[in-house]
């Protein structure tokens, strides 16, 4: 049977609707792809050629994707939100269908023959009966080709199922293997200066002065210093001089503590401090309306319950400590930058340094990996800068190891507290839900120069700015807040909390994971008090066929394993801010005599839609697992009044190899279903099984992460 | 600090350094050998991307002097392959793309290249104990435990 069904071609297209925007074929026999979406380790540019491998029936080691810079390739906003393959991967699928079947026609043209007798092969087209054939390259060339564009919905007979079994080795595997592949922080020009920042003991931190005896110190290891205010920075050629001098000339500056760091009992802060509560509704926007009370029900039909979740100050914490080199002269900067926001920064660094845009050029360079807004901005910010005052030489900036761990935007600490009311029949008729922290949303912005950590220091401006919340559906704070289920009655709240002392901005998943992990754990919660499956009790309030298809297919896998000794089982599901992939997750855990949480198995369900790159999917959901499995046992910045004492890996523990459970992944398959964003859907369920399967072995909630020994044994002794 | 000659052996080729005393052996490879393959994640021995072979045994780069390695065979990631050829973990790694980002990626090859080296098939635990301070961020965790485990199984299979 021929199935017939619509693209909506996306976001993307709208802005650049040639198919010329997304692939060229300057280089016989080879393609290139273009995307605005940068690729940090998800694989983004293997699941884009591999999409049009498919589409164009081209080997895909002829497909190369092209390097992206502010000035040739499109601009897509920027790479977050998990919208990569949903915005340039179905814009890279649309262009190939596009081009593909006006080819055909071209073909059929040229070489006199009906479409259906082509033989097409490698981009070649052929007359069966002669030798005549015409190329993808040579259709190129033609005006037309330039000409073509990509309509808004494309219709698609005869869908095919492509086979997903075959291994595909994904674009930079080979070289990464081999120690080759290249980092910005691999860069290397002559007479460069490499650069460190010489940062104050805390955001509330002045300069007042430097012993004179460093200069002589500098002069004697070819050191020059930058000072502008509180901003001060260290450059040499040589990168462990550079290095080293930082000990020596921050304990050669006084500084003045103008303020301190709000008290440590964040918890406390966020229920004491002032802030912006706003109504979520179903569909996920927030609304400034009055907050209704929280509705009561009587005890004789109904079961009330209430939950609270706790979730520390998190760290990106990024592998490579972030890094930007950048190139001054006559008025032109040329940089290169790990960010996920190369457009954004390239206005904001128009703006700031009072350049036209056309004279700063943002190459993107790969880092580390990065999980949301982390210091690759800044130090973007902060490379720029000081290549301006050093005219002519590249200057390549490193943050050290401290500088990524305490000067980084931080995933905000938070608070969820919760109220359901069960009714006879075990159904939720009233789900009260309220989500309190810090924004998530301070990326670099024009006009918003303050939200670059050094931008405090370069104009000793230590004064606190207010954040206003955030109203889009599933924004920052309540994200995932609006459940899926089908509760009959919903009181929805967000709540921004003010003056709360950590820097902070997007981390993976933003709100969603706190949400997430607040809405499963508390189901969990309400289906024990039911004492029914907690897949079923899920299925009972699901009116979405994916989400119960993707339980049930969870709970296959789940019975496939043999349960492990003294092993307790969780699991928790949730669909990324309603609107992108479903993942389901379920763990299995030990908990030892002296406290300590093993994990064992995993089982990881996901849908998100039709499959481009499986292998790229099963990475990034247990890649994500494997990262929100961190955060839920071990993770929390520590800080004090004076400053952050997370300082390095000692001082925040992050997961190990000896802690990795057998994972096993399903991926579902939604031929002819719009692609879905992936590397984000599985944190919130990760939290929640966790939690859930570590009620089971204690037979108590704990109520704050990390599940450390230290907190599951406060809560446990009281 | 004054500065010192001597000479390194890196991946099967000599070299003469001049440097100060101090500098550890990370940025020589990166600065006078032009290997950027080692990483610096920490500087403090904390996270294993700037581990290298010494004489066959893994050690991390970013703190020790250079000059402690003179007169022993240094190997990189870039020495690993052998014209060309990767060793059998990198082929693993290769088939279970097990990388995201690939920033901790140098250091984890190394520390397993030492391993297996030195075991025909490692058990679990020592391979925990191998990768022991390897930190990686992405959770490229379960990809590396199938591409060892593919190697080990690899390894039975020739026995
Ligand atoms: S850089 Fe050497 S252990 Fe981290
Ligand atoms: S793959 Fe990115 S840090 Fe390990």
């Amino acid at each position: 049977m021929i199935n017939k069904y619509k693209i909506n071609t996306g976001a993307s297209v709208k802005d650049y609707n040639k198919v010329s925007d997304w692939l060229s074929f300057e280089i016989p026999n080879k393609i290139k792809i273009s995307s605005g979406k940068v690729d940090i380790g998800q694989h983004i540019s293997t699941t884009l050629a591999l999409i049009c491998s498919r589409e164009l029936g081209i080997d895909i080691n002829s497909i190369f994707v092209n390097k992206l810079n502010t000035d040739t390739t499109p601009n897509e906003g920027i790479t977050a939100s998990s919208l990569s393959v949903p915005n340039s991967g179905t814009a890279i699928r649309s262009a190939s269908i596009i081009f593909k079947k006006n080819f055909l026609d071209f073909a059929a043209k040229s070489l006199n023959l009906n479409i259906n007798k082509i033989n097409l092969e490698d981009g070649v087209a052929k007359d069966p009966n002669s030798n005549a054939s015409i190329s993808f390259w040579d259709f190129s060339k033609t005006e037309e080709f330039l000409k073509l564009s990509i309509p808004e919905i494309i219709e698609i007979e005869d869908q095919k199922n492509f086979d997903h079994s075959s291994h595909v080795e994904t674009k930079f595997i080979n070289s990464i293997v081999k120690g080759e592949y290249k980092f910005l922080h691999d860069l290397r020009f002559d007479d460069m200066l490499h650069a460190r920042i010489v940062r104050p003991p805390s955001y509330f931190h002045k300069f007042l002065s430097i012993n004179n005896a460093i200069h002589k110190y500098l002069k004697d290891h070819n050191l020059k210093l930058y000072i502008k205010n509180s901003f001060i920075a260290v450059l040499g050629n040589d990168e462990f001089e550079v290095i080293k001098s930082l000990n020596r000339i921050k304990n050669s500056i006084e500084w003045e503590q103008v303020n301190k760091l709000a008290n440590d009992k964040i918890f406390n802060l966020i229920d004491q401090n002032s802030k912006d509560s706003l109504i979520v509704k179903r569909g996920g926007e927030a609304f400034n309306e009055n907050i209704p009370e929280i509705k009561s029900y009587n005890n004789v039909d109904h079961k009330t319950l209430t939950s609270e979740f706790n979730k520390p100050y998190l760290m990106h914490g990024s592998i490579g400590p972030s890094a930007s080199c950048s190139f001054y002269k006559n008025g032109k900067f040329i940089i290169y930058s790990h960010s996920q926001a190369i457009y954004a920064l390239k206005s904001i660094l128009s703006n700031a340094f009072n350049l036209k845009e056309k004279n700063i050029t943002l190459h993107f360079m790969p880092g580390a990996g990065c999980y949301g807004h982390n210091g690759a901005d800044d130090v973007t910010y902060e490379a720029a800068l000081l290549s301006k005052e050093f005219e002519n030489k590249y200057v390549l900036l490193k943050w050290t190891r401290e500088d990524e761990n305490c000067w980084e935007p931080y995933g905000s600490a938070s608070k969820n507290k919760l109220t359901a009311t069960l009714d006879k029949n075990n159904k939720i008729i009233y789900w009260s839900s309220e989500a309190y922290s810090d924004t998530y949303l301070t990326r670099p912005m024009v006009g918003k120069l303050e939200y670059f950590v050094s931008q405090r220091f370069i104009n000793n401006d230590f004064k606190k700015y207010k954040v206003e919340p955030r109203t889009g559906a599933h924004m920052g704070i309540h994200r995932n807040l609006d459940p899926i289920y089908n509760f009959k009655e919903t009181r929805l709240v967000k709540n921004l909390v003010h003056d709360l002392p950590l820097r902070t901005s997007a981390l993976r998943t933003l709100g969603a994971f706190a949400n997430t992990t607040a809405t499963e754990t508390f189901m969990d919660d309400l289906c024990i008090e039911a004492n029914i499956d907690p897949f079923e009790f899920r299925i009972n309030h699901l009116d979405d066929n994916r989400a119960i298809d993707l339980l049930n297919d969870l709970k296959i896998q789940m019975e496939k394993d043999e349960p492990t000794e003294n092993g307790f089982r969780g699991i928790a599901f949730s669909r990324y801010k309603n609107s992108a992939s479903y993942c389901a997750v379920g763990v299995e855990l030990t908990v030892s005599d002296n406290v300590e949480v093993e994990l064992k198995q995993a089982w990881i369900s996901v849908d998100a839609g039709e499959v481009a790159f499986k292998e790229g999917i099963e990475a990034q959901v247990e890649g994500g697992f494997i990262q929100a499995a961190s955060w839920s046992l071990y993770e929390q910045v520590n800080f004090d009044n004076n400053e952050i004492l997370s300082k390095d890996w000692d001082g925040y523990k992050i997961i190990e190899f000896d802690n990795i459970p057998l994972i096993n992944t399903s991926v579902i398959n939604r031929v002819g279903f719009p692609y879905l964003g992936v590397g984000e859907a599985v944190a919130g369920p990760t939290g929640a099984s966790i939690s859930n399967a570590l009620k089971r072995a204690l037979g108590e909630r704990i109520k704050s992460m990390p599940f450390s020994q230290e907190n599951i044994t406060k809560q446990l002794l009281g | 600090m004054s500065k010192t000659e001597y000479i390194l052996n890196v991946n099967g080729k000599s070299k003469n350094i001049v440097s100060s005393e101090d500098k550890p052996l990370l940025y020589i490879l990166r600065d006078e050998f032009k290997l950027t393959g080692t990483k610096l994640g920490c500087g403090l021995e904390q996270c294993g991307s700037c581990a290298v072979l010494v004489d066959g045994c893994k050690i991390l780069s970013c703190n020790r002097p250079a000059i402690e390695f003179v007169d022993k065979e240094i190997t990189t990631i870039e020495g690993i392959s052998k014209n060309d050829v990767l060793n059998e973990i990198q082929q693993s790694f290769k088939e279970f793309n097990a990388a995201q980002c690939g920033y901790c990626t140098s250091g984890i090859i190394v520390s397993l290249t030492e391993l297996f080296n030195k075991k025909e098939t490692p058990g679990k635990k020592e391979i925990i104990e191998s990768l022991s301070g390897q930190l990686c961020r992405c959770g490229s965790h379960a990809s590396v435990l199938k591409a060892i485990n593919n190697v080990i199984k690899l390894r039975k299979n020739n026995d």
